[in-house]
This record gives C-alpha cells, structure tokens and sequence, in this order.
C-alpha cells in the first residue's frame, strides 16, 4: 500500500515537473513567436552573452591606449555594403567579413572603441541588471505584505511611495550620488562598499515604489479570488497565502514589470554614465564614452562616440521588444 | 489701385513683377560675389557681402558676461568688453612686450622705486569731458582699495600726478615686472567718482556702447578715439552658450569671428576657408604632488612621477602638437629671454620610476586619487597620465569633479595629486609668486625650498636684467631635480576669423585681443 502510494506521488510529481518544462517551453516559444520579439530576444541574448565573456572577445584591454588614435572604422556596415554594391564579387572576398584591425576605429586617446563597446556591456548588464533584480524583490515582497494586509503601514508606505514616484528618477539618482561621492570612504568598510555599488542601490531605490504598486494593486485584486479566501478558511498561515496562493498569480504581471523596469534601467545607468556621475574614467561604461567623445572630440573621432551610443540604443530597443514578447506570452498563458 | 498697378503708373517701360525683382537682385548679389572671387558656401558668402555693406564685425564667444565691473571682471567676455570702450595705461602683444596705450612712454628711477608715465594728450571720454590725471589717480586708488586687485598693487606707496602730462606711481620696494602690473585685466581707466560703474560704461576707448542684452552687445565705433577712429563702424559681440554654438554660427555665417576654442574645434575648422590663427601662451595644465607630506615629501617619489611622464607623448596625443611641450617649470617658451634648456630632462623611464619608488618605501608602487576640474580636455589629460603611471606602478583612481566643487571649500588646495588648469599670464614671475613660493596664496604643493624661495625673490625685485635670467634658469634646474610639479604642455590660443577681416591679433588671453584696428576686406 505504502509503496503505490510513494510511487503514486513519485509519479505525480515527475509529470507535475514535465508538465511545468512544457509550460515554460510554451512561454518561450510564444516570446519569440513574433519577430520583432524574436529579435529583441537575439539581442539581448547577443548583449548578455558579450556581458559574460566581453572580457575573452574583446581584442584590447579597455585602457589600452597604445593604438595609432583616431583610426576610423576597418568594418564600417555602410563603407562594407558601398564596397560590395559597387564591386559585387567583393561578396566572394574573404576580407569583407573580417573586421580588420579596429572594427569600430580607436578614439582620440588611442583606444579601440570595440573592445570598449564590449566591455561596457557586462557593467551595464550588472548595475542594471542587480539593480532590477533588487527593486522587483523588495517591491514584490512591500508590495505583497501592503496589498495583503493594508493598514497604518500601508497608508504611509503609499505616501512615501507616491513623493518617490513624484520625482524624476533621474533626479532623484543625481542628488543621491552627488552626495555618496562627495563623502570619503575607507576602501574595504560597508561604506566604501555603499559607495561603489551606489548606482546599483539608486536604480533599486527608484524603481521599488512602480514595482511595489503594481503588486499591491494585483494582490488586492487576487487576494479576493476563492482560492485565497479557501485558503484563510483552511487556516493557513499568512506566509503560506502570500507565497503558495497569491504570489504564483501576481508572477505574471510583474514579470512584464520588470522586463519594462530592465529597459528603463539600462537606460538610465546610461544617462548617470553620461552625466558622469556613475561610472568614473576609465572605465569603458558606455554613457561615459558618450560623454567623453562630444565637442571638439566629436568631429575628429565621431565613431568613438557613435558606437556606444548605438549599442545604447540597440539594447534598450531589444529589451523593449523582448518585453513585449513576454507580455503576450504571459496573456496567452495567464 | 493695386501696388503693380501704382508701379506700372510711375515706371511705364517696366513691369515690377517679383520674378523680375529677384532676377535683378540675384544678378546683383552674384555680380558682387563674383567681384570678389571667393568660392564660399551660401550662407558664408551672404554674410561677407553683409559685412562689406554695413562694415560689422560679430565676434562669437562660447560664454556670456557676469561681472563687468572691473574690479571683479575676470572672465574673457567680460574683459573684452571693458576693452572696447576702456583703455588701458599700457598693454602687451603676442609676444607679451610691452605696448603703449594711454601711456605714451615711461622711465624707471634709478632705485627703482619710482616710475613716471607720460600719458597720451588729446584724449576724451564717450561723454565728451576730456582726460585728466586725476582721472587715472582716481582708478588706480580704486583699485587698491580693495578686491582681487588690492593684493597686485599692495606694493604701490602712492599715485600722483607729475610734471606735465605725467603720473607717478611710488613703489615701497622693488618690483621687476611693475609695468606688467599696469597692464593687469583690471586696470583699465574710468572716469574719477564715476558712478553705476559696471552698469554704465563712460570710457576713453575705441568703440562705445549702444545696445546690451544677455546674448549680445552692440558697439559703434568712436569717432574721437585718440589713437585715431576705428575703420570698423560697429562691433558686435554674441554671446553663446558653448564654443560648439559659437563655432556653428561661424559655420553658418551669423559671425565672423571666434576667439577661444579647443584643439580639436580648431582643428577641425581648418580648410574650411577660414582665416585663422594660433598664438602660444604661458597658460598650461599643473600636475602637482603635495610635498609636505607623504608620499610627495620624498624626493625620490617625485622624481619617479617626472620619470613615468612621456611630454612628447602627450603634447602629441592631447594637444595635435598645438603651443609648446613644457619642462616642468611655469616658465615657458613664450618668455623667451627668460626659457632655458640647460637643465636635461629625463627621459620617460618608468622603470628608473619603479625602482625610485621602491628605493623610498613603496616597493608595492603606489594607490593615488588623482582630482581633476570636469573639463573634457583635462579629464583626458588624466587619463592619458595614469596609463603612463601605472606602467611605474603607480595605480590612479582618477575623480573628476565639477569645477564648483573642485575649488570650493580650496579642496584643490588640500588634495595630495590634482590637475590644476591655469591660464595664461603676461610674466613668469606671476606664476611663481602665485603658486611656487612658500606662502604663496595658492601654493597648491605646499612646496618650502629656501633656495627656490631666494631665487623667486631676486627674481621678483632686481633690476639687473642678467641677475633675473641667472635666477630663472636657476629656478627651471631645482624645479627639473626636484620640484613637485609637472607641466606637459602650454596651450595655444586660437582665432578663426573670415578670410576677409583683417587688422585682427589674437592675443593670449583672448580678452585682450583689439578689435581697434580691425577692418573689412
């Protein structure tokens, strides 16, 4: 008896797991169903993956100043296309494909813009990235315990959350790092460590009041649905309804969220690297490159300056699109 | 009656229809470009014949006017402004020799402590009234009284006419370069108990103002000015927001001319059939390491960041071989009586560096925060220089800051490594007396050598021209063997002009360029 029973639930959970693998297969095929979510999925597949290994692709190091500065582009999309279209058995050319010694030029201190673009990435993609992540944690878990339960806390936690919200949150991230950098720190302290990870805190910090609303306002929705008030009547406890009942319901709506919250974040770790007030040079961020090539720099290197910008573009573009993609899935599957 | 009709009434053989009228005034405009056999773009080749017709110049400038008092002016706008309708007693060229102005000649007592000058005859202010002595006693009381200025003449015992025509400024000590301080941004002549000064521009100079607004101002020149009236009818200066702004008006033709722009503006403005201009100055970048503590207060540590420095390197990359390469003292090339190569500079070794370091106590290398102003030239400057360190082992974290915040609270007086921009001066001696000596108002390296401080002195007081060059040379050598800072480069001034003004020299501080001699065409 015992035996079947164990089996029984061996079984039951085997294909509870297969069944699962097949909805998050569905869920996948359904983001990239369309093309344009198909696309933005290739390129922020194509961007995370520079981000993890940018460090072996890229040819130079991100400070390597040793080049001959200045150097235009050796693989220019435009100048490759001219040259096949006035000369088409160039297709049959080994030499269209390569990308010559610096694919994107060097910039007027003699580094090669393409290693840079590369590098950049995996810093964008963690600042953002965490940032994200920590923001949706903490505004789903406020988010959660306000819309459950209201009140005292939840009153002013609104409040507070509305002030927040009634800033700019690019605004909000400059006064907020204007002061972090202007305070020493002892390298090795938690302050010091504060300091570092400051833009990653400010983008957490900006975005957990839009997280947080939006999960308050599900849970308040889902908690009326009767399997949650099935699962008051059995006795449950608060932390079994909050994560086994209603978070499961609220996942797809704030999966949605963060992808938005993602694109926004890259977009504003770029704004604070052009302000000059996230990353310090160096360091090969992207909106600092920005920064850094404009002005005078501008007309005797403009590669230098539009190749960051572009890969700026390009991501917060392929997230966009991505996340729409999720939606729909999330709407098919919801 | 209709207009065509009115016309038709008054000019029976010709019918005024618009495509006549733009026929003849396209014939008429392309007849007068075609006369002056230029090949410009549009807008450039209108403007030109604007000019040509009204006999303006508009001068661009990347920054508008604060303070025009003069006491507190200080800025390029503002001077410029207060030398088109002021003058100055004396005033210096390209090459920073002395120019007369107002003051026609001068002699120096025997001691040297008293100077006579004889001023000009002849001259009025815009008002009408004419220039007197105590007019020019009056200013310069001002000027001691109080503000940046009352430091640069503090030395100066009295101001009182002389015989004749003549002024006497009575110093209580010695003072080399005492005619460098008449030429001072400050020190231009007002009319004595003049009033609303800095609102209210009653001067002796060649062009008066007639109309002031935030983005420009308008001058029209002085007929009774007496060095002669300016060929120019009307002078202009916009004022924008940027050189990038001012640079693109200058494209587009809406000015003719603009003073002060970076290297790389400059370079890219080149063949564009653009008139242009480049002077070197004394104005430069200051690397400099406190010394009066660690690590900078070794020698040998100094010694290593002069070795881990490639000059040529930078003049090169950051500065497209534009002005001068520096050797480590303020005083440049451009003071060419005073400029000495006798003292060899190392060679870039950073390994020499490395071993110097270990030799004072880091055999590790060395962890610095570099503070540089957020200027983009300057901020590449540092990182340009913390590659070059790091091949040392000195590792830099470089924190650029805003420029209000980089000299509030005289932070960059206290920092251990900084980039300081410093602009051009007319002498060497301001340099020194400025940030070299021990107590020094801005000694930003906290550098005490008694016998650099000595050496300033003499420098600073005597009157025997081969005593001063002896002690300048002398300076450069203890600056090279072991002085706290390190001068890359001296910057150029620039001026982009249209090809057809002319009478125009841009001067090192571009304030001070004339526009008293300009002319069209």
């Amino acid at each position: 008896m015992a035996h079947s029973i164990r089996s029984h639930l061996y079984v039951a959970r085997r294909s509870w797991r297969a069944s699962r693998a097949r909805a998050a297969g569905r869920f996948a095929r359904e983001i990239i169903r369309s093309p344009q979510s198909a696309l933005g999925t290739a390129i922020v597949l194509f961007f995370f993956t520079l981000a993890l290994f940018g460090a072996q692709i890229a040819p130079y190091t991100a400070n390597d100043q040793s080049n001959p500065p200045r150097q235009p582009p050796t693989a220019a999309p435009i100048d490759r296309l001219r040259q096949v279209w006035e000369d088409p058995a160039r297709l049959f050319d080994a030499d269209t494909y390569l990308p010559g010694a610096y694919p994107f030029g060097t910039d007027t201190l003699g580094r090669d813009v393409f290693s840079r673009v590369i590098l950049g990435a995996s810093s964008i993609f963690r600042v953002a990235g965490f940032g994200t992540l920590i923001a949706v944690a903490v505004g789903t878990a406020l988010g959660l315990a306000t819309g459950y339960w209201g009140g005292l806390a939840d009153e002013i936690m609104g409040r507070v959350f509305d002030a927040l919200l009634a800033l700019p949150a690019l605004l909000i991230a400059l006064v907020i790092l204007g002061v972090i950098r202007g305070v020493e720190t002892q390298p090795g302290t938690p302050q010091a460590m504060l300091a570092d990870n400051a833009v990653l805190l400010v983008i957490a910090l900006v975005y957990v009041p839009i997280v947080a609303r939006v999960v308050r306002s599900s849970t308040l929705e889902i908690k009326q649905r009767e399997f949650v008030q099935a699962a008051q009547i059995r006795g449950e406890s608060a932390g079994y309804i909050l994560f086994r009942e209603i978070f499961p319901s609220v996942v797809p709506v704030l999966v949605v969220e963060a992808a938005l919250r993602f694109s926004y974040g890259i977009f504003l770790v770029a704004s604070l690297g052009f302000l000059g007030v996230a990353a310090r040079p160096p360091s090969p961020d992207w909106g600092l490159m920005v920064n850094e090539n404009r002005g005078g720099f501008y007309t005797l290197a403009p590669w230098a300056l539009e190749y960051p910008a572009a890969a700026i573009a390009l991501l917060v573009v392929g997230v966009n699109l991505m996340s729409d993609g999720i939606r729909r899935a999330v709407q098919k599957s919801g | 009656m209709s207009e065509t009709q009115k016309m038709q009434f008054h000019h029976p053989k010709t019918r005024l229809t618009r495509r006549h009228f733009l026929k003849v005034s396209a014939t008429g405009l392309a007849a007068a470009l075609g006369s002056l056999a230029v090949d410009l773009p549009p807008q450039q080749a209108a403007a030109l014949l604007a000019r040509r017709q009204s006999g303006t110049l508009r001068v661009a400038w990347g920054g508008a006017p604060v303070a025009l008092d003069p006491i507190n002016a200080s800025a390029d706008t503002e001077i410029a402004f207060l030398n088109a309708v002021y003058d100055y007693l004396i005033d210096t060229d390209a090459r920073s020799e002395l120019v007369p102005r107002l003051a026609t000649d001068w002699s120096v007592s025997e001691d040297g402590l008293s100077y006579t000058l004889t001023i000009a005859e002849g001259v009025t202010f815009h008002d009408g009234s004419a220039l007197t002595l105590d007019d020019i006693v009056w200013t310069f009381e001002r000027l001691r009284g109080g503000g940046p200025t009352a430091d640069l003449f503090a030395d100066v015992e009295s101001v009182t006419a002389g015989e004749g025509n003549t002024v006497v400024f009575t110093l209580s000590q010695p003072n080399s370069d005492f005619l460098y301080n008449l030429t001072d941004n400050h020190a231009v002549i007002l009319k004595a108990n003049a009033e609303a000064i800095g609102e209210e521009f009653n001067g002796t100079g060649p062009f008066r103002l007639e109309d002031y607004r935030p983005d420009r101002a308008t001058f029209s020149a002085n007929a009774a000015y007496f060095d002669g009236a300016p060929p120019l009818q009307t002078l202009e200066f916009f004022y924008f927001d940027s050189v990038e702004s001012a640079v693109n008006a200058l494209r587009g033709g809406q000015v003719d001319a603009v003073l002060r722009m970076d290297n790389a503006t400059f370079l890219s403005l080149s063949g564009e059939g653009f008139q242009a201009q480049e002077v070197t100055t004394s104005g430069h970048d200051l690397v400099r390491l406190r010394a009066d503590r660690a690590p900078g207060d070794d020698e040998r540590v100094r010694q290593a960041f002069r070795l881990a420095t490639d000059r040529q390197a930078i003049f090169e990359r950051l500065q497209f071989g534009f002005g001068a390469i520096g050797r480590d003292s303020p005083i440049a090339p451009f003071f060419a009586r005073y400029y000495t190569e006798d003292t060899p500079l190392p060679d870039p070794d950073p390994e020499a560096a490395r071993a110097l370091l270990s030799e004072a106590g880091y055999p590790g290398g060395l962890e610095m925060t570099l503070y540089v102003p957020n200027l983009a030239d300057r901020v590449a400057l540092a990182q340009v220089l913390a590659a070059q360190w790091e091949a040392a082992g000195i590792r830099i974290t470089i924190e650029p800051q805003e420029e209000a915040v980089y000299y509030a609270d005289s932070g960059w007086l206290e920092v251990d490594l900084a980039i300081t921009p410093w602009g051009h001066r007319p002498t060497a001696q301001t340099f020194l007396d400025l940030y070299l000596k021990s107590d020094a108002v801005w000694n930003e390296a906290h550098f005490s050598d008694e016998e650099l401080d000595g050496l300033i002195e003499i420098a600073g007081t005597s009157l025997d021209e081969d005593e001063r060059t002896n002690a300048y040379h002398e300076i450069q050598r203890i600056l090279i063997e072991r002085g706290p800072i390190i001068i890359p480069y001296f910057f150029a001034q620039f001026g982009v002009m249209a090809a057809d003004v002319s009478g125009v020299e841009v001067h090192p501080f571009a304030g001070r360029t004339r526009f008293h001699s300009a002319a069209i065409g």
